[in-house]
Parts: C-alpha cells; structure tokens; sequence
C-alpha cells in the first residue's frame, strides 16, 4: 500500500530559522495524528505539505502526489480545516460554505445543495443563515470543519481542531472526525497536542520534537502487542518475590527496598502475582495496573535524546 | 451526506473547469458589493456624466435644437479628441473613487478574517486569488470607462455627419489603451494598498494617501528645485499626460510636462511594486523574520 504521507529529509527553514531538520518516515494508515510539544513544528509540517511554505530541501509526498511539483492536484484532494479563525465574517454560515465548495470546483446548485448538507451534518443546521461573524467559538470550530469537508476531500487535515472547545463541544467533534474516518475512504490528519483525541481519532501517530521526527508509531499494532504494568508497593524480604516473578517471565525493576514495576507478559494475570506474594510471605500495601498509553509512548518519545530521537520508529 | 440521512458521504460529481475557479471569488465579491446601497448607489451616480456626454452629443448634432437654443457652433466644443479625452478625464476620476470604496473589501477583509488559508488551501493559487479580485475591479471600471465611451463613439457616429467614423475610428485605441493603463494601475495600486493596511477603513485612507501625498510632495520639489521633474510623484498628472498624448492633444490640466517615456517608465515601475508587494502580503500565513 502506498503511504499516505512519504517525506524524504523535508527541510522548512522559515524567517532565516530552520523549522522541519530533514524529516524523513512514511506513514500509510487512514487516520494520522501529528504529536508534539508547542513549536515542534505540526503546524510548520501541514503548512508545508499544503505548499504555503516551499521546502528548503528534500520533499514530501502525499496521498503519492509530490509537493514540489503537484501542490495544484494535491489542493483539489484536501479539505483543511485551519488552527486559527478564518471565515468571512460578513457572509452566512451556508453562504461561506458555499463559496468554499464552488472555489473547490463543485458545481454552484450541487455547491449550495453540499452546503446545506454540510451544515446539517455537524450540527449547525439552525444557524446557517446567521452570519458568521455572531458564531461562537465552538461554532466557528464546527464551520471551519463543514468548509472542510463539503467538497467531499480524499484527505482532511485538521489542526487543532479541539482547541477552545469546552467538553461537550470537544466530544461531539471528536465523534464527527470518528463518523467521517468510518463512513468514508476519506483520509484524516489531525494535528494536535491533546493525547486523548488523537487516541481517540487515529490508526498511526508521527510524533515531532524540535522539528524531527521522534517517532512513528502504528497505535493498531501497539494496542495488539500492547504491555500491561504493574505498579506495586511491597513489604517484606523482596528477593524471592522478584526472582519468582522473573520465572513467571515478568520483566521487573525496583526502586528502593519496596517499590516496584512489573511487566506483566501474556498469559500471567495479577491473581498469579497475588499467588506468588503469598508463597513469598510478600505484603502488597499498593497495586497500580495500567496498559501502556498514548501517553507513555508520547513522554517515552519526548524523552529520548540525541541518538534516540532520530527518524523513525521508537 | 444527504440533510435527511445526516451522515458524512463524499463527493463524486462533476467539477467546474479550472480556469473558472478564480471567477468564483469575482462573483461572490461583485454581489458582495453591490449589497451596500451606498455602493449601488455611487455606481450609478458614476454612470450619470455619461448620459450628460450623451446628450451633448445629441444637442451638438441636432441643427433644429442649435436654432432654437440659439448656439454658436463655434462656441461650443467639437465632438473629437478633446472630447474623447474630457470624457476620459471625468470618468477616471469617479472611476478612482469608486475604486477607494470598493478595493478595501475585496481583500482587507479576508486578511483581516485570516480566511486567506481558507481560499489558498484550495486548488486555487495566490495569482488566481489576484485575478479573481483583480476582475472586480476591472469589470466595474470598464463600465465605467472605455465601454461608455465607445458607446459614446458610436452614438456620435450615428447622430454625426456622414463619413465622420472613418477618420475617427483611430480614436478606439486610445479609448481603450488609457482606459486599461487607468485600470490596471487603479486596481494594483488599490488591491496592493489593501492586502498592505488589512483594515478596511485605514486602506481607504492609504489608496487616497498613494495619489495625494507623492503629487503634493512632488510639487514642493518643482517649487523649490524649479524643475518638473517633481511631476513623477504624481501619478495622476502622468496618466492624464498620456491620456492626452494619446488623443494627440497638450495636457492643459497642470504645468511642466515631463518626457512621456519617463510617464511610462514610473508608471510601470509603481505596477511592479504593487505586483511585489501583494505577492508578499498575499499568503496562507505570514512568516515573521528573526
């Protein structure tokens, strides 16, 4: 399968300082999401592969298309739904939508007909003929997403689409973006820097630091091979437990006299820890299970350093 | 993604031609426009001075009327070039105020808006975004100008004496050469001055600042140099002197002619500058420098 975003050592340099250092991995799920700190360089990378900002080396490919040579062919595939406001206040929300569709190429009766459509579908039915200018925040956010999508693109790139939002608002945009990945063979990349709605919304993370790559994960495989903790704290000799537990095929760390985690391997459950423990003459005083999340992955990725967070898988 | 059904479904239809996408933003700002009654209005106030040349041309023509309203053909002024050229001067002048009124909402407020990452994420690129635009302007000032005027030259022609087209008919160049110049630099300067300002209101300002602070500057030159080459900073004065060059009259509208090559050199020159300037304003985000 062809991926659906290739860079090959992309290079941004922006206002004499270089951005993006020679990005290069390829990802080939449906849904992307893009992680990273503020000023990793998510926004930088969509602006890029959108062609607003012209590379300063290397390319990128996307959805097979060259940004270099093709942005053209690559813009009529797109719907962007963009970090900041950006709508033509004095127009209706139906109207602007519209618009939108007609500068993408639809037709102006199917364009208003997509439009209305559009609206509809994310929930701003009632208020499509109120100016845009008088939308609340969270209805921009809904707009920004109904000009996005109108034109039916093979791939929408929504950067930050959650930001402002209050907990209802996030989770009905949330469940859209989700709607929108399963109803259709449109393409998703969502950059973001909250975990939970890109855990939420994406098959494969790219996760930037300083402008590189400091990781590709496919989240479908981690969630498969995904490795459940144990955070326990111990009283009594702990020497037997822990070697008992390295039968059993845990991997064990300590740290101090009485604390300590515990990778529990497939097939070995906690009341078989609970079993050992007791065979030991261990007390456990805490236990603490959790499976390996988006975030430790995330704060893994952030963690390494120099050698650690070259290109590629971590 | 039918509005009964209110699920998500893509689209699979036909498209518009490529070419056409740019005259969408034409289109939309064009009815924009015209929403304001005041703009409406200004518009078709423009058009009154050219049912004013009409009916010189009636009266000039009608030996019945010069009769009864007892004219002097020698009093009054020959339909011909100096005409054409009057007429010219006119319209340009309602055309520039038309313009100050109408540039700043054509792209200040997408500026303003931050919606131009909107338009450019589209198969649409910053060149077409100017030429959507640009066409506004042009479309309107045409009406104003050089469609008017043929129309002027054909009425004249149809009311005049016998023969009077074929040793008039050169003047279609003109007619339409001055009036595109006026267009053309009109509408960059204008559309230059707004992506520059953002704000609607100060672009305003700035478009009238363009035409008015360079000229008076440049007549404090000529007054203190006792040269005319103050005449440079005046881009009116630099139009008008080739509009009348082109009907092949003197200026009689300002003192000091200057070489009409250095007329055109500057003009061109402030086309390019406005072209540089709104091909570094005119983008998806700007970039700040250090």
């Amino acid at each position: 399968m062809a991926p659906t975003i290739e860079l090959s050592g992309l290079e941004v340099q922006l206002g004499g300082r270089k951005i993006l250092h020679g990005l290069t991995g390829a990802v080939h799920s449906r849904a992307i999401g893009l992680l990273g700190p503020n000023g990793a360089g998510k926004s930088t990378l969509i602006n890029t592969l959108l062609g607003f900002h012209p590379p300063s080396g290397g390319t990128a490919r996307v959805l097979g298309l060259d940004i270099r040579d093709a942005h053209t062919d690559l813009r009529s595939l797109v719907g962007y739904m963009p970090e900041n406001d950006a709508f033509v206040s004095r127009m209706t929300g139906v109207h602007f939508v519209r618009y939108m569709a007609e500068i993408s190429g639809l037709p102006p009766d199917l364009a208003l007909e997509r439009a209305h459509e559009a609206f509809v579908y994310v929930g701003l039915g009632e208020a499509r003929y109120r100016k845009l200018g008088t939308y609340s925040l969270g209805m921009k956010q809904l707009a920004k997403l109904a000009q996005a999508i109108v034109h039916g693109p093979r791939l929408l790139i929504l950067d930050e689409p959650t930001n402002g939002l209050d907990p209802p608002g996030r989770k009905r945009l949330i469940g859209l973006i989700r709607e929108i990945r399963q109803a259709s063979n449109t393409h998703l990349l969502l950059s973001s820097h909250l975990l939970h709605d890109v855990e939420q919304t994406c098959d494969e993370v790219l996760i930037l630091r300083d402008g590189r790559i400091a990781g590709i994960i496919n989240l479908e495989e981690e969630r498969k091979s995904n490795r459940r903790f144990l955070e326990m704290e111990v009283m009594g000799s702990g020497a037997g437990f822990t070697s008992g537990l390295g039968t059993m095929g845990c991997e064990c760390a300590a740290f101090g006299d009485s604390r300590l985690k515990v990778v529990l391997p497939a097939g070995v459950e906690i009341h078989d820890v609970y079993r050992l423990a007791a065979e030991q003459g261990v007390r456990i005083r805490k236990l603490n299970y959790r499976r390996d999340s988006l975030e430790d992955i995330f704060m893994n990725a952030m963690a390494q350093t120099g050698a650690g967070a070259t290109n590629g898988r971590i | 993604m039918a509005v009964y059904k209110r699920r998500y479904e893509s689209y699979g239809g036909a498209l518009t031609k490529r070419w056409s996408r740019a005259f969408v933003l034409t289109r939309y700002a064009t009815r924009d426009l015209f929403r304001s009654r005041f703009f409406t209005g200004f518009f078709i106030l423009s058009l009154v001075p050219v049912l004013g040349f009409a009916g010189y041309i009636f009266v000039a023509n009608n030996k019945l009327l010069h009769e009864v309203l007892s004219f002097r053909s020698s009093a009054t002024l020959p339909v011909g070039e100096e005409f054409f050229a009057i007429f010219l001067e006119v319209q340009t002048s309602l055309a520039f105020l038309l313009t100050c009124w109408a540039a700043p909402t054509l792209v200040a407020g997408d500026l303003s808006n931050g919606a131009l990452p909107l338009f450019l994420s589209r198969p649409l690129s910053r060149a077409e975004y100017v030429t959507g635009k640009f066409a506004v302007l042009a479309v309107l000032l045409s009406l104003m100008t050089w469609i008017p005027a043929l129309i002027l030259l054909l009425l004249q022609a149809g009311l005049g004496p016998d023969g009077w087209l074929k040793p008039h008919l050169w003047m279609i160049g003109p007619i339409l050469w001055c009036s595109l110049i006026w267009i053309i630099l009109l509408s960059l300067i204008a559309l230059a001055a707004s992506a520059w300002v953002k704000w609607r209101i100060l672009a305003m300002a700035s478009i009238f600042g363009v035409f008015l602070i360079p000229a008076g500057f440049g007549a404090v030159l000529n007054a203190i140099l006792h040269t005319n080459w103050g005449n440079l900073l005046n881009i009116s004065y630099m139009f008008q002197e080739i509009v009348w060059a082109g009907f092949h009259a003197s200026y009689q509208g300002g003192e000091g002619a200057i070489p009409k090559s250095a007329a055109w050199a500057m003009l061109i020159a402030i086309c390019l500058f406005c072209l540089h300037l709104l091909h570094t304003r005119l983008r998806a985000f700007e970039v700040v420098r250090g």
